[in-house]
């Protein structure tokens, strides 16, 4: 039998990309061998951390995500020789644009989870879901969606006065 | 202090344009022209592509030249003549462009004849374009260029242009505040500014390196990127667009200058650079290469922000 499961206030959803090769493996090893970790995490299915676009990761973050999974085969690893390189350089530049941007880091983690590292899928899982939850839900993107079309507030005295005149 | 700035050199520079524009479509080196010409407004300029010798007197070089033509060289603009050799008068910045899409096999240095101009810098805006250049009129760019000289060219007027005054380093000092606030506070920012935009996509269309014939932003099966002019699209577009661009632009500075709204649009992009600058080692310049930082990888790259 399980333990009781702490109950929580939030609960962070959390995208997670993967690459099929490798840390989609080593989720499903995780599974097979009946680990236990957050069911905060969705998992997308990609070829492979090359074909990971940074567009996934801001639509993640508008359709809701309070936190990102990037991961995939360690260097040297790739099933397409050296797709992983590229998504490094990609999202360490990614990373920056992110950060200028405004949007807090420690919200998107990068790992590489080989096919045999059931375990270490667990250990990176929980630390991200659990550093989400205390930082609370991602507001930013989330704010952006509702918000009216750019010239729809009446945000100057002007069309205020005039909305309350008719 | 406001100093002005000595473009006496410009005046050689156009005759010396013209010249040789005279000189290439007589000869048939070339089958077209790009270069500037005076605008209906004194003092202002706008592109225009010339196909014979005659016309060769309508092309000029002055403060008010502001536009990047090598964006006429693209595939996105069908219309300048593709057949034979085409010259075209580039500036610093705009040789830069030219480079990039030499590395994305998009050009062929052949079918170029570039005309080079030493550029002294040159206006901000045209809103006054017959203003004096000083140091607060001078473009934003031309604050921290490097490479007034262009390199490579088939032509160069022969002058050297006047030493200039210490010019305050913009874009460098924006980014610098903007790195020392909190991120909410950039958030903040970039969402007073993203808010703005219009979804006209004008530093889609003046950008050298917005080649692509379907946009990524104009697909709608899947939709990556919300068309409607909303907060939430806008802030996607101009992420996507910075980061299609990072390692690419050349920092002509097009994109900012023609946005009708007024987002900083380069200072994204000069922030990308210095970011590629400073992870890969790797910034815009005049030597052709056939991959940028981020087509290509060491396997020693910097990975601390992987688990």
């Amino acid at each position: 039998m399980h333990s009781a499961k702490p109950r929580h206030d939030f609960e962070p959803k959390i995208i997670a990309f993967v690459c099929t090769w490798c840390t989609y493996a080593g989720a499903d090893l995780a599974g097979t061998s009946r680990m236990q970790y957050p069911s905060n995490v969705r998992v997308l299915k990609f070829p492979c951390t090359g074909r990971i676009d940074p567009v996934f990761i801001i639509k993640a973050f508008q359709q809701g995500a309070d936190g990102i999974l990037v991961s995939g085969c360690h260097p040297g690893d790739c099933h397409y020789i050296a797709g992983n390189y590229h998504a490094r350089r990609r999202f360490a530049a990614f990373r920056k644009l992110l950060e200028f941007i405004g949007v807090d880091l420690n919200r998107i983690q990068f790992s590489w989870v080989s096919a045999a590292e059931g375990g270490k899928w667990v250990e990176v899982v929980t630390d991200l879901t659990e550093r989400v939850r205390a930082m609370g839900p991602m507001v930013e993107f989330k704010d952006l969606i509702l918000e009216e079309q750019w010239s729809g507030g009446l945000n100057n005295p002007e069309l205020q006065a005039v909305y309350e005149a008719m | 202090m406001i100093q002005t700035i000595d473009i006496s050199s410009y005046s050689v520079i156009t005759d010396a344009i013209r010249s040789e524009a005279r000189r290439i479509l007589s000869d048939s080196t070339v089958s077209a022209v790009i270069g500037y010409t005076a605008g209906r407004r004194k003092g202002s300029t706008q592109p225009i592509v010339i196909t014979t010798a005659d016309e060769a007197d309508k092309l000029l070089f002055s403060a008010a030249c502001l536009n990047d033509l090598v964006v006429y060289l693209t595939k996105a603009k069908k219309d300048v003549p593709k057949s034979g050799r085409i010259g075209i008068v580039v500036k610093g910045c705009d040789l830069k462009a030219v480079i990039g899409l030499l590395g994305e096999s998009q050009l062929k240095r052949e079918n170029l004849y570039l005309i080079g101009i030493p550029c002294s810098g040159v206006l901000g805006s045209l809103l006054k374009p017959s203003a004096e250049l000083t140091t607060k009129t001078i473009a934003s760019k031309c604050c921290e260029c490097t490479d007034r000289l262009p390199v490579g060219c088939d032509f160069v007027p022969a002058v050297t242009p006047a030493p200039l005054p210490d010019l305050e380093k913009r874009y460098a000092n924006e980014i610098s505040q903007l790195e020392a606030m909190t991120p909410s506070e950039r958030w903040e920012f970039w969402k007073e500014q993203f808010s703005k935009c219009i979804k006209c996509y004008a530093c889609r269309q003046v950008c050298p390196f917005c080649f692509c014939e379907q946009c990524l932003c104009d697909r709608n099966r899947p939709q990556m990127v919300e068309q409607t002019p909303r907060p939430s699209g806008n802030t996607a577009w101009h992420l996507v667009r910075a980061m299609h661009l990072a390692g690419r632009c050349a920092g002509c500075g097009e994109c900012e200058r023609v946005c009708p709204m007024d987002i900083p649009l380069n200072l994204l992009n000069r922030k990308m650079a210095k970011e590629l600058k400073e992870l890969f080692n790797s910034e815009a310049g005049f030597e052709v290469r056939d991959t940028g930082p981020l087509t290509s990888y060491r396997e020693d790259d910097d990975q601390s922000f992987i688990r």
